[in-house]
């Protein structure tokens, strides 16, 4: 029902025939009222940026639109540095940034919205149980490169990196001070579900991947395996309390304060109304 | 039998034989193994329902409706622009400029060497020039330019083959009989040049609806029901790279979507070749 009347963007009718539409539509009063007093938002917010976080934005952005029919959100991806660039030339209302912010990127105002833990996955019929930061670090770096030198079977190692730009791969280094340049990969990977294919069709690799991403995979019979690292488990309560290690904020972020239609977004997209939708992409709604 | 066993007594013909069928062997099981995977994979996903519902959950459940209506437009905007523009220069190139001239060397030579350049290429060309110059944003106007500059080369040069396939006693016999340029063009060497045009608008159209690099930075990602041609609409490829690739059990979908591609790209192909035998061949021989 709503979509059709989407197609009526410059909708005729009053705000009586859009309040009768979210009354049937059984949104909640308290929303009503809300929207009562911000009907008039209407117009176009183009969001581009990390693409870990443009499936999660596209569907904030679908239950922001059958709130305020008039409005437009459109997610476009391409990675977190697009997201910075794009918001900084005005290209972009918002950019969608899947890490910390960086020194250099003060100018920009960050709003974070959920949270994302990264782990370390193996197949699931490797016996290597756990690995230490510093074997982590040794098998990035190419200093071991048998799976036997860590407690497995005597087979070469299959090392899973991701591309540069990727923010999983800053995340990762960064835990694990390793520079880029030094990381000996044999697969060098683009998205999540990606690594978590490379690591199910290979025996004897080691990739780290989204843990929600892992988590979901692995419940649903992919042939992984997430390793704890500092002797915390990796799953997507540990990074919700905060106790796993190597996590990343997701952030939405702007050139300058927002305001109006912007604003409404971010303040949407950061509260508990959108914590189903965190969850159903597999990540992890920040603590209230 | 004589020739059997000359082919068991000499081992070089008889590798050559193994070789020439083997390769066949592979290439078909090859396409058989992958045209199965889909088929088995996706089937039981695809309905009616699945062909007209919107995306929901990131594209986990739901269909492909909007992306389907992308798709189509995307296409028809490539080829409501590269046809014209594609036969014209065609016809300029086979009919009105000798093989020898500077002009038609450097036209073909760039041709070349466009249909050669990856796609992402011509995304990030498209990206720059019709989104941001031409201020077409993100939309379906922009990513079917963009599919119609990386189709073009591809139509040219297989209808100009196809111009220059029509033996030239059919100018000769045309100038004879008094015909003007442009009836011998349009009534004789336009029918007889189908064939070349269908083979460039097949490979052309194939790698159109296949294309994911040129159009996540033209056409977007939005998956929407587009409105105009001015919206962001998501093609059926970008869908499935999206759904294999960065969405987690998005798999199912993805091999319904996939399965449905192979279907449209078959059924392109397909009345393409129809209208090769049937539709317009019929016209020359009628001529």
């Amino acid at each position: 029902m709503c979509k059709y009347l989407n197609i009526f963007r410059v909708n005729p009718c009053g705000s009586l025939a859009t309040l009768l539409i979210l009354a049937l539509l059984g949104i909640p009063g308290s929303v009503t009222a809300q929207t009562t007093a911000t009907d008039q938002l209407s117009g176009k917010l183009v969001i581009t940026g990390a693409s870990t976080l443009a499936p999660l934005i596209a569907e904030i952005g679908k239950r922001f639109e059958s709130l305020y029919v008039k409005v437009r959100v459109d997610v476009q991806t391409g990675g977190s540095s697009r997201g910075v660039a794009d918001a900084r030339q005005g290209l972009a209302d918002i950019g969608m940034v899947s890490r910390a912010m960086k020194d250099d990127e003060k100018d920009l105002h960050a709003f974070p919205v959920a949270r994302d833990g990264v782990g370390i996955i193996l197949h699931k019929q490797n016996p290597v149980q756990a690995l230490t930061d510093e074997q982590v670090v040794a098998i990035y770096t190419g200093k071991i490169t048998n799976w036997k030198d860590v407690g497995g079977k005597d087979a070469p190692m299959t090392v899973v990196n991701k591309a540069e730009g990727r923010s999983t791969l800053e995340v990762f280094l960064h835990y694990f001070k390793i520079k880029n340049t030094d990381v000996k990969a044999q697969v060098v990977i683009g998205d999540n579900e990606q690594g978590v294919k490379t690591v199910a069709g290979n025996r004897h690799a080691i990739g780290y991947v989204s843990i929600g991403t892992a988590e979901y995979d692995e419940s649903q019979g992919v042939p992984i395996k997430l390793l704890s690292v500092g002797g915390v488990t990796a799953s997507t309560e540990t990074v919700r309390n905060g106790t796993f290690p190597i996590s990343r904020p997701l952030h939405i972020i702007t050139r300058t304060p927002p305001v109006g239609l912007a604003k409404a977004f971010i303040d949407y997209a950061q509260s508990k109304a959108v914590h189903d939708i965190i969850t159903q992409q597999y990540f992890v709604p920040l603590a209230d | 039998m004589a020739e059997t066993l000359s082919r068991s007594q000499n081992p070089r013909e008889w590798l050559a034989f193994a070789l020439v069928w083997g390769s066949a062997a592979l290439v078909t099981a090859t396409f058989c193994w992958l045209l199965g995977d889909i088929v088995w994979h996706g089937l039981s996903h695809v309905s009616w329902t699945f062909l007209t519902a919107p995306p929901e959950n990131a594209g986990r459940r739901g269909g492909i409706g909007p992306i389907l209506v992308s798709t189509s437009l995307i296409l028809g905007v490539c080829l409501a622009v590269s046809l014209p523009i594609g036969i014209g220069t065609a016809v300029l190139l086979a009919e009105f400029t000798s093989d020898q001239s500077l002009f038609g060397r450097m036209t073909r030579r760039s041709l070349d060497v466009l249909a050669g350049v990856p796609s992402i290429v011509f995304g990030l060309f498209g990206n720059a020039f019709f989104c941001k110059t031409l201020g077409l944003g993100f939309s379906i106007l922009s990513g079917g330019l963009t599919l119609a500059c990386m189709v073009l080369p591809i139509l040219i040069r297989s209808t100009e083959e196809g111009f220059r396939a029509v033996p030239a006693s059919y100018r000769l016999s045309a100038a004879a009989l008094g015909l003007s340029r442009t009836t011998t063009l349009v009534h004789l060497l336009l029918p007889a040049a189908v064939p070349g045009l269908l083979v460039g608008l097949v490979l052309g159209v194939g790698r159109a609806i296949a294309e994911t690099a040129a159009l996540i930075f033209t056409s977007g990602y939005v998956d929407r029901m587009p409105e105009s041609l001015l919206d962001s609409g998501r093609a059926l490829s970008i869908h499935i790279f999206d759904l294999s690739m960065n969405v987690s059990g998005g798999d199912a979908n993805a091999y319904a979507s996939t399965l449905v591609l192979v279907i449209m790209l078959l059924a392109i192909n397909g009345t393409a070749s129809w209208l090769a035998t049937y539709g317009l061949h019929r016209k020359v021989v009628t001529v």
